[in-house]
């Protein structure tokens, strides 16, 4: 009987030490690798289309706050200031047509879409802030903007997703630098946003917001077609 | 000779002019009067101040302006349109004037850059000026709205149960759906005959539609319209007729007869119902008995004739000892005022408090279990107290009915409240209201012990003399409603009279009414 009992307990322990070791050597690599039965592995396809519809919602968002914003404070249509919007990101050089954008590198496009997300960061947050300290907007207002910050947030955490997804799927070379070291890619004079005003603000994330989701889509038609194109 | 008749085409001035060609300087005098005149007579200007209407992109491509002129100041005019462009330096001119019609400006793909500001004026010049508009300034990204959809075709499918209609059409055709660059959304809108509903229907990205509401016998109209992005929606497309044949007109007869008798069926049984209703409502909502005391009518009572309520109410019956326990006799309680003036103005009054368990007709409240709750006696003592005729009762007492009921004689039991013992053999029951349990409770000062007396005489109907060893009889008698004669001197109200009966309680017989 003593005999069993430790042969049966050696048996568990070893069991329960090859678990933890697999485990432990699992690590930072995904857990479902392709193939694997049971595993509910998300397609490129599928993984494009949330990311598309995230930037959509977040475009909807900017658009309805900037409408608000006209509103308000009411800027004159047909203004002469023409030297007076600059965007901070105006920095970035992004395709301007469709044309441009088809003919773009596969990597270079990911990667305008990926610094326009990081430019973003910062500004959006502070601008959450300065509206959620104004007590002329109201909470829904405010409310937007922080939606609006978050997303910005995930839709960058998105799309690097789908560039992993697409460098190890080797559709893309491993040349996209921003997922290496992101810091990088913020323009040198970032300060720039800061002397901008809320309506300026809104304005050029309005635009951006729009550009990335059309990026997002020329790459997915481009990548995986389907009926969705 | 030099006659030369010039004629100024002007109605106000028609006169000829004659000039002698000698004189030259004449000529040119008369020349420079007559332009002026010209120009007067014809008002030619400077042109008026152009007007940017609005700039339209069909597929996020390309795009097109228009603008209205102002007057042409009589002189020919014409009009050009700068450009500023955001991130490109200078000023440029209009591409094509020509590609979009009249008074527009057509940028095609290599002039046109999404997702930067334009800023557009439009200048009108002629012989005599110039005139500038206001400067316009657009994003093609804000600008965006597409063709009407095409080739839009139905197709009527008939199924056995209703027909469904098939909606089919092309996306416009300078839009690119395939590349990704625009998404576009379709919606659709449906009439019946002349009618001026339209019932619309979002069709997403797909370019079909099925319609299962339609009824045959109709015309219907549909029209589509596109969406790209988040622009503006298209014009409908042209309209499209379909007439439904009604083929199914041979089976309407006979669902018609059928809702109809089923309809006189329905009919017949809520007029039978109805002539029923009282039948019914019995049989649906049976009275609910109510509880019934033995040897009251509660309709006698209400109806207040009082000679027929005092034999009522008197009962054969003996009783126990004063202070009987009241839980053993939960029913029937029942207070009894000889005081029938009272009775018979607040029969009609209190029907409604009349509750076959517990009349009350004074407002003596037992403290006791009682069968009625606190607030109706007190109900009772505040609709007593406006019966403002301010009666003291003469004689109240409880009524107790007792189921087992023994054969005894008592003629009727009252219980009055003590009001006052003098010496020990005189005692002056209450005549007021009393405000709790009313039964004797006989206490003697000088220490003699509690036992009974006997009632040796009553006097007026307040006195009671019980009899004593040595008692003097102290009598008093009442007049009218004080005393005289009496040893006290107090001044009492009506009294009641008291009877001795064999046993030697003390009970209380209904005087007559002394008001």
């Amino acid at each position: 009987m003593p005999g069993t009992i430790r042969s049966v307990s050696l048996v568990w322990v070893v069991l329960l030490v090859c678990l933890s070791s697999r485990r432990t050597s699992v690590g930072a690599a995904p857990i479902c690798t392709n193939g694997q039965v049971g595993c509910h592995v998300l397609s490129l396809d599928n993984l494009f289309d949330r990311v598309i519809q995230h930037s959509a919602r977040m475009h909807g968002i900017s658009s309805d706050l900037h409408s608000e914003f006209e509103q308000y404070f009411l800027p004159s249509k047909n203004q002469i200031g023409r030297v007076g919007r600059i965007c901070h990101t105006s920095t970035i050089i992004t395709p301007n047509g469709k044309e441009n954008a088809q003919r773009m590198a596969r990597e270079q496009l990911t990667e305008v879409i990926l610094k326009l997300l990081i430019a973003w960061r910062d500004p959006l947050w502070h601008f959450h802030q300065s509206m959620a300290h104004h007590h002329d907007f109201n909470n829904f207002s405010s409310n937007k903007a922080l939606e609006m910050n978050d997303m910005v947030h995930e839709l960058r955490q998105g799309v690097e997703k789908v560039a992993e997804k697409m460098q190890v799927l080797g559709i893309i070379s491993n040349s996209v630098t921003s997922l290496a070291s992101p810091e990088v890619l913020l323009p040198s004079d970032s300060a720039d946003w800061r002397l901008m005003k809320d309506y300026d603000l809104l304005y050029c994330f309005r635009r951006d917001s729009n550009k990335v989701q059309n990026y997002l889509k020329i790459l997915k038609c481009r990548i995986v077609p389907n009926h969705g194109c | 000779m030099c006659q030369h008749q010039f004629y100024v085409a002007k109605p106000a001035l028609k006169s000829s002019v004659t000039v002698c060609a000698r004189m030259r300087r004449d000529l040119r005098g008369a020349l420079l009067l007559l332009l002026t005149a010209a120009v007067q007579s014809s008002s030619m200007s400077a042109p008026g101040k152009p007007v940017l209407l609005s700039c339209r992109s069909p597929e996020k491509e390309t795009f097109t302006c228009w603008w209205e002129p102002g007057s042409d100041g009589g002189l020919p005019t014409t009009h050009h349109l700068y450009y500023e462009r955001e991130r490109l330096e200078g000023t440029y001119e209009c591409p094509d004037y020509l590609s979009a019609g009249r008074n527009s400006c057509f940028f095609d793909k290599n002039h046109t850059s999404i997702w930067v500001d334009y800023y557009l004026t439009v200048m009108a010049s002629n012989a005599l000026g110039n005139a500038t508009s206001d400067p316009f300034k657009m994003d093609v990204m804000e600008i965006v709205k597409p063709d009407a959809p095409g080739n839009v075709t139905l197709r009527v499918e008939e199924r056995e149960a209703s027909p469904c209609l098939h909606v089919r059409w092309m996306p416009p055709s300078n839009t690119d759906t395939k590349s990704g660059w625009v998404t576009i959304k379709y919606e659709l809108r449906v009439k019946k005959d002349n009618s001026n509903n339209w019932k619309e229907y979002t069709s997403g990205t797909q370019t079909h539609f099925s319609l299962y509401s339609v009824s045959p016998g109709g015309v219907y109209t549909v029209q589509v319209r596109c969406l790209l992005d988040h622009g503006s929606w298209s014009e409908w497309s042209n309209t499209t007729f379909v007439k439904i044949s009604n083929y199914l007109q041979n089976e309407r007869p006979l669902s018609m007869l059928i809702s109809i008798l089923s309809a006189i069926l329905f009919i017949m049984a809520g007029l039978i119902l109805i002539a029923k209703r009282k039948s019914v409502k019995q049989w649906v909502l049976p009275p609910v008995p109510g509880p019934k005391i033995r040897g009251i009518n509660s309709q006698l009572l209400q109806s207040g004739g009082s000679d027929d309520v005092g034999n009522v109410l008197i009962i054969k019956q003996s009783f126990p000892p004063i202070y009987f326990v009241w839980e053993d006799q939960m029913e029937d309680y029942l207070i009894v005022t000889e005081n029938e003036d009272w009775l018979s103005s607040n029969s009609q009054k209190r029907k409604k408090s009349l509750i076959p368990a517990c009349f009350h007709f004074d407002s003596e409240i037992h403290s006791k279990e009682s069968p009625c709750h606190q607030n109706d006696w007190e109900k009772d003592e505040e609709i007593s107290q406006v019966d403002n005729n301010n009666k003291p009762f003469t004689n109240t007492g409880y009524v107790d009915f007792q189921r087992n009921v023994e054969n005894v004689d008592v003629k009727h039991v009252d219980y009055s409240r003590v009001k006052e013992v003098k010496s020990d053999n005189i005692i002056f029951l209450e005549k007021e209201k009393v405000q709790s349990s009313g039964y004797i409770h006989f206490q003697r000062q000088e220490g003699i012990p509690e036992d009974y007396s006997r009632v040796k005489e009553v006097e007026s109907d307040h006195l009671v003399v019980l009899q004593k060893q040595n008692a003097a009889d102290l009598s008093c008698k009442d007049e009218g409603n004080h005393y005289t004669d009496c040893a006290l001197h107090k001044p009492r109200k009506p009294h009641v009279c008291t009877e001795l009966s064999d046993s030697g309680y003390v009970d209380t017989i209904p005087a007559p009414p002394l008001m």
